[in-house]
């Protein structure tokens, strides 16, 4: 069975670049789509061809299916990658590659449906055994009735939107007095983010560790893990630093909490690359969160530990080929860990600041992985997110792995009028002597934010 | 939607300046004029600072900006030194005048439906908001409306050429030049 002639990749930005490298080596020629805005950048360059689909606001360019699927059938290319964030996880986008003849690498448009819809997810990864937060299965739809659940379950609570993502249409209520303000809100938020008023409860747990399990599945039933990637470190869900393997966890309950995910990869009917997410209460118990239908910013962890291309499993995947690996096949090797450089200002709440980039000096060194779109002289759009450069390393142990991040994170210049980074709050996370140690919670952004308020 | 100049900030071209009203016969003359000794200024001085052609009621100005460089006040392809002057003293809309570009990336349509006559041919005068052609993308026809009045120069697609967006469809001569 053969692989595709020709992909078209559906962002832009770093992940865009990523692809279109797995495609190259396996001999895949690329399109890329950019919109003016994008017209200088890496991946323009980089791919066979480029089609230029609409003006910067990214609901003209890059969210428009007509626009893309028009450039895939144009350029003859016979299937879309759509990355991540942008139209990754639209069911329509699927749907409509399918109804074209294009092959879409991910999951079935159904599938996305399913899992997209957060009350849904929930419902079969509890039916299937996954362990779930005490919360609402269903929907809600009455303040009465979402009070009544909030009581049962215990406050805090968190009231989710059904079609939420990404951190965004959540509450955090602490006291009955306060939730049928804050349930209003999130109905309000959620139907202006997503145009689905619902939403759910659950229990809120305020120091918890995020860890996700990475899993493929193939067209033929066949599905495995890949191990976990520990993303504890996140400021407003966003996630700041991922590493692999999770701090403290054995690599026994790693493998409980893999099949289970597997076995919710199996019963949903997934194909692809795909992530369960988990949240890890400070007593050792898992809790099924949301599964994530796309390849993950933070998959190159994975790739170092498993020595996988993850973005070319799932070329092989979406052209029909079977699993190359078995789950006994499946080793994992010391740790690897990656930062998000991102184009914000830490000391002004993480504002995004972009500009022009005078100096771009990524480091380099052994088992140092730079996965960027930036160069000197790149200008920093502010029409898109600020991810500016994803660092990634790899040691056979995490402490070696931390000098070597550190030593990464030191040797990156990125400089530019108006142009800020995370780097140095990245280096404060590092030498926090509990992220160290391995014992920190999501509180740790926000505790070392605030410490530096005090100090300053 | 339609736009003028969907490309990158353009560079400073200079404009001809009219100081008064000439019958067009004249300005064609002059401009003649100044292009000629445009070129011959910039074949005698090979690095200008900056350069200003008169003749008549036309001049050009040209600054360079870093005079060690070659000089590249006008397009982005690296053209001759003599290129900027000339092409700037070009009465009509080509290169950089007005254009009629793409609202999407699609197939181009001058005509309403295969066989019709098309919307618009060389030489038409157009009003701001007139339909102009169709782009169609995903089976959907999006409108090609002209931004603003004018009179169509030239129409650059052929009827069923792909396009992509903001790429340019007519050149355009706005109403009230010459």
């Amino acid at each position: 069975m053969s692989l595709f002639q020709k992909v078209l990749i559906a962002n832009r930005g770093e992940i865009a670049l990523r692809v279109a490298r797995a495609c190259r080596e396996l001999d895949i020629a690329t399109v890329a789509v950019h919109s003016t805005e994008d017209r200088d950048s890496a991946v323009v360059q980089y791919a066979d061809e480029a089609v230029q689909i609409g003006p910067a606001p990214a609901k003209r360019s890059y969210l428009s299916i007509p626009a893309i699927v028009e450039a895939a059938l144009r350029s003859g290319a016979d299937a879309v990658h759509p990355g991540y964030g942008f139209l990754s996880e639209d069911p329509d986008l699927a749907e409509v590659c399918r109804d074209n003849g294009l092959s879409y690498i991910g999951p079935p448009a159904d599938v996305i449906a399913r899992l997209g819809d957060k009350t849904a997810a929930r419902q079969l990864m509890a039916e299937v055994g996954l362990p779930m937060l005490p919360g609402s299965l269903h929907p809600l739809h009455t303040v009465a009735e979402a009070e009544q659940v909030a009581r049962e379950i215990g406050y805090p609570v968190i009231i989710k939107a059904a079609a939420g993502g990404g951190g965004r249409g959540m509450s955090i209520v602490h006291e009955a007095a306060g939730f049928g303000a804050a349930y209003q809100q999130t109905r309000a938020q959620a139907q202006a983010l997503f145009g689905d008023s619902r939403v759910y409860v659950e229990r809120y747990l305020a120091a918890a560790r995020h860890v996700e399990i990475q899993v493929l599945a193939d067209g033929h039933g066949n599905a495995v893990h890949l191990g976990e990637r520990d993303c504890t470190v996140q400021r407003r869900q966003q996630k700041l630093i991922e590493e692999s393997p999770a701090p403290k966890l054995s690599r026994e309950k790693i493998d409980q909490v893999g099949e289970l995910a597997v076995r919710g990869a199996l019963a949903a009917g997934y194909v692809g690359a795909g992530t369960f997410e988990f949240l890890l209460a400070p007593d050792g118990q898992f809790s099924f969160m949301e599964v994530n239908c796309r390849i993950q910013v933070e998959h190159p962890v994975t790739e170092l530990v498993t020595r996988m291309d993850l973005v070319q499993e799932q070329l092989r995947i979406a052209a029909g080929h079977p699993l190359s690996v078995a789950q006994q096949d499946v080793e994992r090797h010391g740790a690897a860990m990656e930062c998000r450089i991102n184009a914000e200002d830490p000391d002004r709440d993480f504002a995004p600041a972009p500009g022009v980039l005078d100096e771009f000096w990524p480091p380099g060194g052994p088992f140092t992985r730079v996965d960027t779109h930036a160069y000197p002289g790149y200008s920093v759009p502010a029409a898109y997110d600020s991810l500016l450069a994803k660092l990634i390393v790899w040691a056979p142990t995490r402490p070696a792995a931390l000098s070597r991040m550190d030593r990464a994170l030191e040797e990156f210049q990125v400089r530019g009028r108006g142009v800020s980074t995370t780097i140095g709050f990245l280096r404060r996370v590092l030498s926090d002597p509990r992220f160290a140690a391995g014992e920190h919670d999501t509180t740790i952004v926000g505790r070392l934010t605030s410490t530096k308020e005090e100090t300053t | 939607m339609t736009r003028n100049s969907p490309d990158t900030p353009e560079p400073a071209v200079p404009e001809p300046e009219l100081a008064e009203p000439a019958d067009p016969g004249q300005v064609g003359e002059v401009l003649e004029q100044v292009r000629g000794e445009a070129i011959r200024l910039l074949e005698e001085v090979p690095q200008p600072r900056a350069l200003r052609v008169q003749a008549g009621g036309v001049s050009v100005d040209v600054e360079w900006a870093n005079a060690g460089q070659a000089a590249q006040p006008v397009a982005p392809a690296g053209d001759e030194p003599a290129e900027p002057a000339a092409q700037a003293a070009e009465p009509a809309a080509e290169p950089d005048g007005p254009h009629v570009t793409s609202p999407a990336v699609g197939v181009f349509y001058r005509a309403p439906e295969p066989g019709a006559d098309p919307f618009v041919a060389e030489g038409d005068t157009v009003s701001a908001g007139q339909q102009v052609a169709i782009v169609e993308a995903m089976k959907l026809m999006i409108p090609v409306e002209a931004e603003q009045p004018g009179r169509i120069v030239t129409v650059l697609k052929d009827n069923g050429e792909a396009v992509e967006y903001g790429e340019r469809l007519f050149a355009l001569e706005p109403e009230d030049a010459g």
